[in-house]
């Protein structure tokens, strides 16, 4: 595809901001704000996968993983305003989920250690991490605050702050999965996966390129439920003081 | 099993402090000192502070000025866990536990790993009228006031030398307080357990107290249950 071909794609956006002006439904500026920034990221990301790939060093590659997981975890802490330290938690939840499943997809080698799987993967599982993380943080605030009699009852009884909060994590880590486990289930009848998609159009057999699908959708589910048990176990106790008191965060959107 | 304990010059701010004609305190300097088994009755209009200052005692909030003693032992360099196992509050509202009333009952025998006594259940369910319920029944499905006798038999099985109860009887029929009032009173002479109880009756404050504390305008007075309902002291009461 030529960089033409790409520009006329520009009519849909246009289209979009042009029904939002005319429809006042006033999106005009965050399309537009979008539409660049994803423009700008994408091509960006392309030229730095160009010179990994062709560095071929495994600096990079750490250094592009980490890179992913700062984002993904900035990110998904903004859903947890009000919890301090949240960030580095998001990160060491993500980061040893990392470490698992390239522990796992390269020890097996089910994948080749080159940056040309390991840097997409990652990618991918990470972006899922995030999600999911988000996901897992703003229901547990709102599980906290919809079960603080429940919680406090339990704290008169004497209990600890884990087994206080241990139906509340469970249901909150349950929650968090269900977007996950969900789309592996319609996965390929409702949605052709952007990266099978992906492959399919670049020329791939399907056939291999389904093969990577399967080795994708088995990885995000395993990376949203480490994901989700790592971070509740590290940040149930934020909810408490150190006097072991509920201590529930301001304001839950 | 009985404790000391004491209270020092305990102060709570008011949230709405700052506000035209609101005053700092919700409470403030208030103290008391229970040195032996007692029955106190908490009576005060609403919104007094009554729930709060029970669940300071419990260390569910914390106080903003003063001290709480228990056996000597500040709060501040108490263990809360120990604390609130030995003095426990039984919430104004209720709340059943996710599960079957079993599964409430068992709940202090799984919070603590101790067995669960479940002859000493069955009998506390009999003594206030429980027997009839399916232990299976899930607890969320009870009425309101077969909630709040399971509630306090939750807390029963824990043996706390201090109960503190916050209306224990308000969503209760005339026979099933007076059982939750013999009850009270057989465990305070058995087993020497404090009671501070909350109420807005009257007549039950008198019948099941030998110590009155009186809650009223951000302080805390303290009469001799005989005494004080024999010649009651002025309107704040009946308010
Ligand atoms: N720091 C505070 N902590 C708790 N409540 C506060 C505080 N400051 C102000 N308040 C207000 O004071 C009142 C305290 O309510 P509380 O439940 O303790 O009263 P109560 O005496 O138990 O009333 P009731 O008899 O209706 O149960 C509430 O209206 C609450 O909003
Ligand atoms: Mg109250």
């Amino acid at each position: 595809m030529t960089l033409t071909a790409l520009s006329f794609t520009l009519l849909f956006v246009m289209g979009t901001m042009l029904v939002s002006i005319w429809q006042k439904l006033g999106l005009e500026k965050d399309i537009a704000v979008g539409t660049i920034r994803s423009a700008i990221q994408l091509l960006a990301v392309g030229y730095v996968l160009q010179f990994i790939f062709q560095a071929e060093h495994m600096i990079y590659v750490v250094l592009i993983i980490v890179f992913m997981i700062g984002v993904a975890s900035w990110n998904a802490a903004k859903r947890g305003k009000g919890l301090p330290g949240l960030v580095w938690r998001i990160a060491v939840a993500i980061l040893a989920m990392e470490l698992l499943m390239m522990g796992i997809l390269l020890g097996l080698h089910i994948i080749k250690a080159t940056p040309q799987y390991i840097i997409p993967i990652s990618g991918m599982t990470i972006g899922s991490a995030m999600v999911v993380s988000g996901l897992f943080i703003n229901h547990l605030k709102h599980e906290m605050q919809q079960n603080k009699g429940e919680i406090e009852t339990l704290l008169s009884l004497g209990a600890t702050a884990q087994q206080a909060m241990q139906k509340v994590r469970a249901r909150a880590v349950k929650f968090s999965m269900i977007p996950t486990i969900d789309g592996m289930k319609t996965v390929g009848l409702v949605q052709l996966p952007g990266m099978m998609t992906g492959m399919i159009i670049a020329g791939a057999d399907p056939v291999i390129a389904v093969r990577y699908q399967i080795l994708i959708v088995f990885s995000f589910t395993a990376s949203a439920a480490i994901t989700s048990m790592l971070l509740s176990m590290l940040i149930y106790r934020l909810f408490f003081t150190a006097d072991l008191r509920l201590k529930l965060p301001g304001n839950v959107d | 099993m009985s404790a000391v304990f004491e209270i020092h010059n305990l102060a709570k701010f008011n949230w709405e402090a700052g506000a035209q004609g609101e005053s700092r305190y919700l409470f403030s300097r208030i103290s008391a000192e229970i040195t032996k088994p007692e029955r106190v009755a908490l009576i005060g209009a609403s919104g007094q502070g009554k729930s709060t200052l029970l669940r300071i005692l419990a260390l569910l909030d914390i106080p903003d000025e003063g001290d709480l003693l228990l056996n000597g032992a500040s709060f501040k360099n108490s263990n809360p866990r120990e604390w609130r196992m030995a003095v426990a509050y039984v919430a104004q509202q209720a709340v059943m536990l996710p599960g079957s009333i079993e599964d409430n009952l068992r709940t202090i025998s799984r919070l603590h790993g101790q067995p669960y006594d479940a002859a000493l259940g069955a009998q506390l369910m009999e003594q206030l009228g429980l027997d009839h319920l399916d232990l299976a029944k899930k607890a969320e499905d009870c009425s309101g006031g077969e909630k709040q006798r399971i509630s306090l038999i939750r807390t029963l099985l824990l043996r706390p030398s201090i109960l503190l109860l916050d209306e224990a009887t308000a969503s209760l029929d005339i026979d099933s307080t007076r059982k939750v009032e013999a009850l009270l009173m057989n465990r305070h002479k058995e087993e020497g357990t404090t009671l501070i109880w909350v109420t807005h009756d009257l007549e039950q404050a008198h019948r099941i107290s030998n110590r009155t504390w009186v809650i009223d305008k951000g302080g805390m007075q303290e009469y001799s249950s005989a005494a004080f309902f024999d010649q009651p002291v002025g309107g704040a009461v009946h308010s």
